[in-house]
């Protein structure tokens, strides 16, 4: 007998639109497109910044133009969303045991929000000060 | 009794190239499932009607296949779940042979790959080897597969490159590595570190939700990224 009689079923390009796990899977890498103008934002805040004050002030202006803010909230609900999915994540990839126990999803998942917050204030802190 | 409609996906290589669709109405009660369904086709129906089955009780992993576009096992679902025309088609990602016969080779290879057994090469071959509770539970979960091939089928990256070792394959290294007796994880560490081995996984998902065993292999897939990065490095130092 042959190695693979009868056909071989193709996978066509919109597999993902098959069932709302890969939907929910492409909504989580798709999070990356939002981010990726931010950080170019920053970047040319940073040169800009090293190009004199002129473009510095260009680029204030850019910022605040509200399609720019628009785009970078929708980075900052990307993030988080990205963030939740992670740490739903994370206790599966890494289950923690203390003392042979296995520590439950639900406390590391929680532990990690706790974490989010905390950077948070921190930066809150350290940036509001100058206000 | 009331009955139900199947639309199953025939492919008939020595009639026609291409799959088709045929329809059956079955009768049902509560406790018919999709397999029995079939068995009333073949027995009642239409003899020629081909697919795979052995314990029907969720044991042996045989009869896997498409349906409603989710891989399930046909004994373990039930008439009952579906309301409407229910399809039933063939286990994707894999090569069809006739009807819901799928050519399994390349997931028995892949299996076969991860030298899935206790390796441990220390003291008498008679010696019984002990294990507390613990370290049972460490692996206990992913040594529940039953080599059914669902979640291949659920695995878009396997679809997409069916040399990726796959979810099964790689849990039942785990399987095996994080076993107490066994001393095998040298071996099976390169086949995880491969391009084609854990990295290939890009964490959908869907193979742990279509799982009849509950076994989760993405986790194991991903604690196997771990495993395989830890491992990366400690070469990185030995040289
Ligand atoms: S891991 Fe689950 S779905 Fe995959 S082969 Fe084993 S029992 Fe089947
Ligand atoms: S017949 Fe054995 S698993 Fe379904």
């Amino acid at each position: 007998m042959t190695k693979h009689v009868g056909y071989v079923p193709e996978m066509k390009r919109n597999w993902w639109l098959k069932n709302r796990y890969f939907m929910a899977y492409m909504a989580r890498e798709a999070t990356v497109l939002p981010l990726v103008f931010f950080i170019g934002c920053l970047l040319a805040g940073l040169y800009c910044l090293l190009q004199g004050q002129e473009s510095w002030l260009t680029w204030l202006e850019f910022m605040q133009n509200p399609l720019t803010i628009a785009v970078n909230l929708l980075a900052f609900v990307a993030s988080l969303f990205h963030a939740w999915t992670f740490f739903q994540l994370f206790p599966r990839v890494m289950p923690l045991r203390v003392g042979g126990r296995a520590i439950p999803a639900k406390w590391i998942i929680l532990g990690q929000w706790c974490g989010v917050l905390l950077v948070m204030v921190l930066f809150a802190w350290i940036f509001g000060r100058g206000v | 009794m009331t009955t139900k409609r199947l639309s199953i996906q025939r492919y008939l290589p020595e009639q026609r190239k291409t799959p088709f669709r045929q329809e059956f109405d079955v009768p049902f009660d509560d406790s018919t499932s999709i397999l029995e369904a079939l068995n009333h086709i073949k027995e009642e129906i239409d003899g020629s009607l081909s697919y795979r089955w052995s314990c029907r009780m969720a044991i042996c992993g045989s009869c896997g296949m498409m349906v409603n576009d989710e891989p399930k096992l046909g004994c373990k679902s039930f008439l009952r779940e579906y309301p409407g025309t229910i399809k039933i088609e063939p286990l994707a990602h894999f090569p069809v042979q006739k009807d819901l016969i799928i050519d399994m080779e390349i997931f028995l290879e892949h299996l076969a790959a991860v030298q899935p057994y206790l390796i441990n090469d220390s003291g008498e071959s008679t010696e019984t080897h002990r294990q507390t509770p613990a370290q049972l539970a460490k692996y206990l979960k992913f040594s529940d597969c039953i080599n059914c091939g669902l979640c291949y089928s659920a695995c878009p990256q396997f679809g997409l490159n069916p040399e990726f070792l796959g979810p099964a394959a790689l849990t039942l290294a785990h399987r095996y590595n994080l076993d107490s007796r066994d001393q095998g994880k040298q071996q099976r560490m390169p086949q995880l570190n491969r391009e084609e081995g854990v990295w290939t996984c890009t964490f959908v998902g869907y193979c742990s939700e279509v799982c009849p065993k509950s076994v989760d292999p993405a986790a194991a897939v991903n604690q196997g990224k771990v495993e395989s990065a830890k491992d990366l490095l400690i070469s990185l130092f030995k040289r």
